[in-house]
């Protein structure tokens, strides 16, 4: 079974990060770069389903500037066999970013297609569905057990208040939730053999996907600073604050 | 002089720092009674808080007039039993000293109060778009008054020195209650002994430190862990050789299997490759450019080939880098629950590996029904040996055993001119074995010292001093 990853370079989790003085974008100078967590589990969840000996190829995708074969080649360290780089420096939106995987995806032609339900970036949350409705295929979001049974995968979802497992049909898309898998370091022995792993690049253009944006970006401002806390003299002034200050009582 | 009793006492130190800042419960005695140490039993008379210079120099003054003992309290992580009060003391705790003041750009120095924490000072470097980089697992507690009276150390030192490295200026109150200002925060001050220096690595002995005007730097680049698993104890320095000859490391770290397994069984610590070897080494650089990881897979290589290291992980990003790190940084809180009897012992760096072998006889021929965990800053010459407590042996049985061995040790280490603490303090605990390190008439002279300094003997007593 083939298997294709989506993966996303994003701001490295642990950075603490900052909004440009003007107030434009967030400000990406000199700050680290990493894979987007969500799809590192994708990744794991991938390698987990060869090691199993279900998976028969990884085929790891990224769409970005030319600096995302990083990511790629992190993927391919970690047990993927061969990335695509679909180049473009556009900001892109999810919408164009389903509109391109559907386009790997016709040429790949997966059984199944593994990707973070979000990345930690932009937050959407929706390229999965998205690309779901373009292609027809089955989707099983928030996945936190992935289970392939014949030509079927059954997703256990985890939803509010519980868990809600479904039954797909292959090909389908999965995309991960935090509590699938704990994904694996990169050994370096790995890393090395991954250098010499096929990555191939595309354009959009060579897909014959035009990425227009329908969005602009108008303002992007940090969160509030937290004020300095008080101390309270008593319980009944801590409940009269609670009410009416905080207003949660 | 008349001593004072307690409730006298009591009244003094209220009229100098006020009511409030003054406590007698059983919990505030036996917390700011000891540090990270078990062997002895906290027992002081009060705690004190000051909030000024001014106080604290008042309070010295009346430690003089009534012949009362005070023994300094920081963050009480301290692994030496220096700030722990057994003895009816009277603590002084800087926790209300912890402002960061007089910032400034161009020295790029901050003043610091006594208690300010380590983490708060790097924090704040952070964000004036600095760093301070003496750093150490403790550093969420630990506080710098107690940082440079211990001359704190680290996981940095290979690249960026200890506590002592990054004192600009220093303000003390000396034993006899003397306000001095050392230093003036100058780079460049030849003007005859550098009394600062005395008070760094001083364990509060000679007078405590109130405020400290500390050093910081930029701000490194893209800092990348690696961690080598690494099957013999010799290969361990070959491993550092072969990376320090062509690049700058800010870390190398060491551990053995033993110490890795015991964080990996708290459940919260991803392992960092299916393979297994007796030693780990935990290196970490700046991948400023593509050529410098790539300069980090080429050593790797070598060192493969070599046969010197087995397998290996890398950092993709810095959440993989900060866990990697816990690995090695998780050890001493993790083995805490096993009242470890702690050795801090270095030496030259070329001379770690037949230091290590010595070692290594002593502990697996005396020790055979003990847990052993090694780890340490290698990459500096300095390790850390822990001897577990077995569940079924008293405490002090246990203790009494460690001290018989670790003379032995301690003969190891003067055999080739080592240090009986690297980083760690004398405190109580290591006093006894100050001689295997400084020589009779050196500690003469620390005395001599000391009585200039504290002619009353009223700081911190039985310290540091044999």
């Amino acid at each position: 079974m083939k298997v294709l990853v989506a993966v996303k370079r994003v701001i490295d989790y642990n950075v603490k990060v900052r909004v440009k003085s003007d107030n434009t974008d967030v400000d990406l100078t000199n700050v680290k770069m990493a894979m987007n967590p969500f799809c590192e589990i994708a990744v794991e969840e991938a390698v987990r389903l060869k090691e199993k000996g279900i998976a028969t190829e990884i085929v790891v995708v990224s769409i970005g500037p030319k600096v995302a074969q990083e990511q790629i080649r992190t993927a391919l360290a970690l047990g993927a066999d061969r990335g695509i780089l679909v180049e473009t420096d556009e900001k892109l939106e999810s919408l164009s970013v389903a509109k391109l995987l559907k386009a790997v995806v016709e040429k790949e032609q997966p059984q199944l297609v593994l990707m973070g339900k979000q990345t930690i970036d932009s937050d959407n949350n929706q390229t999965g569905q998205m690309l779901g409705a373009l292609t027809g295929m089955a989707q099983g979001t928030f996945a936190s057990e992935v289970a392939i049974d014949g030509d079927k995968v059954n997703v256990t979802r985890e939803i509010d208040g519980g868990l809600r497992t479904v039954a797909l049909n292959l090909p389908a898309i999965v995309t991960t939730d935090l509590r699938l898998n704990e994904p694996r370091y990169a050994s370096l022995p790995n890393i090395m053999k991954a250098k010499r792993k096929p990555l191939d690049v595309t354009t959009p253009a060579d897909l014959g996907v035009e990425v227009k944006s329908t969005l602009s970006l108008v303002k992007v401002t940090p969160p509030a600073q937290r004020e300095a806390g008080i101390k309270v003299a008593d319980v009944a002034q801590l409940v009269e604050k609670l009410k009416n200050e905080a207003k949660v009582l | 002089m008349k001593p004072l009793t307690q409730d006298a006492l009591i009244e003094q130190l209220s009229a100098i720092v006020g009511a409030d800042k003054v406590r007698t419960d059983a919990d505030s005695l036996t917390t700011f009674g000891k540090d990270w140490t078990k062997v002895y039993e906290p027992n002081p008379s009060a705690i004190v808080f000051p909030k000024t210079t001014e106080q604290v120099r008042d309070i010295v003054l009346l430690a003089n007039e009534y012949g009362i003992a005070l023994v300094p309290s920081g963050g009480r992580t301290g692994l030496s039993a220096g700030a722990v009060a057994a003895n009816g003391e009277v603590v002084v705790a800087f926790d209300y000293m912890n402002q960061l003041t007089d910032f400034n750009a161009v020295d790029r120095t901050v003043k610091c109060g006594a208690g300010v924490i380590t983490e708060q000072l790097q924090t704040y470097a952070e964000e004036q778009g600095l760093f301070y980089p003496v750093d150490f697992a403790s550093a969420g507690s630990s506080q710098i008054g107690g940082n440079i009276g211990t001359n704190a150390g680290g996981i940095k030192v290979i690249r960026w020195g200890m506590t002592r490295d990054w004192v600009a200026g220093l303000t003390v109150v000396t034993g006899k209650g003397d306000v001095l200002q050392l230093n003036k925060d100058l780079l460049k001050n030849n003007t005859g002994y550098d009394l600062r220096q005395l008070f760094i690595g001083g364990e509060g002995t000679l007078g405590f430190v109130t405020e400290a005007t500390m050093r910081l730097t930029r701000p490194p680049k893209n800092l990348t862990v690696l961690v080598l698993a690494i099957p013999e104890l010799d290969d361990v320095m070959k491993v550092l050789n072969q990376f320090q000859s062509s690049m700058d490391l800010t870390a190398f770290e060491f551990f053995s299997d033993k110490a890795m397994r015991k964080v990996l069984a708290r459940g919260d610590v991803p392992a960092p490759f299916e393979s297994s070897a007796e030693y780990y080494a935990l290196i970490e650089f700046e991948a400023v450019t593509e050529a410098d990881m790539e300069l980090s897979m080429t050593l790797f290589e070598q060192c493969l080939e070599a046969g010197w290291v087995v397998d290996g992980v890398i950092s993709q990003s810095e959440t993989q880098a900060a866990n990697l790190w816990r690995l090695r940084e998780d050890i001493s809180e993790t083995i805490a629950e096993w009242t470890p009897y702690k050795n801090d012992i270095s030496v030259v760096v070329s001379k770690v590996p037949p230091f290590l072998r010595d070692i290594d006889d002593i502990v697996t021929r005396e020790y055979p029904d003990f847990d052993i965990i090694w780890f340490g800053h290698i990459g500096d010459g300095n390790l850390h040996l822990n001897i577990l407590k077995p569940e079924a042996l008293a405490k002090e049985e246990f203790f009494a055993r460690c001290n018989k061995v670790s003379t032995w040790v301690m003969e190891v280490v003067a055999k080739y001119q080592g240090s009986i603490s690297a980083e760690h303090g004398v405190g109580m605990t290591k006093k006894a074995y100050l001689t295997y390190t400084r020589s009779e008439a050196e500690i003469d002279y620390m005395r001599a010292m000391k009585a200039v300094f504290d002619p009353k003997g009223v700081m911190n007593p039985g310290k540091l001093l044999p």
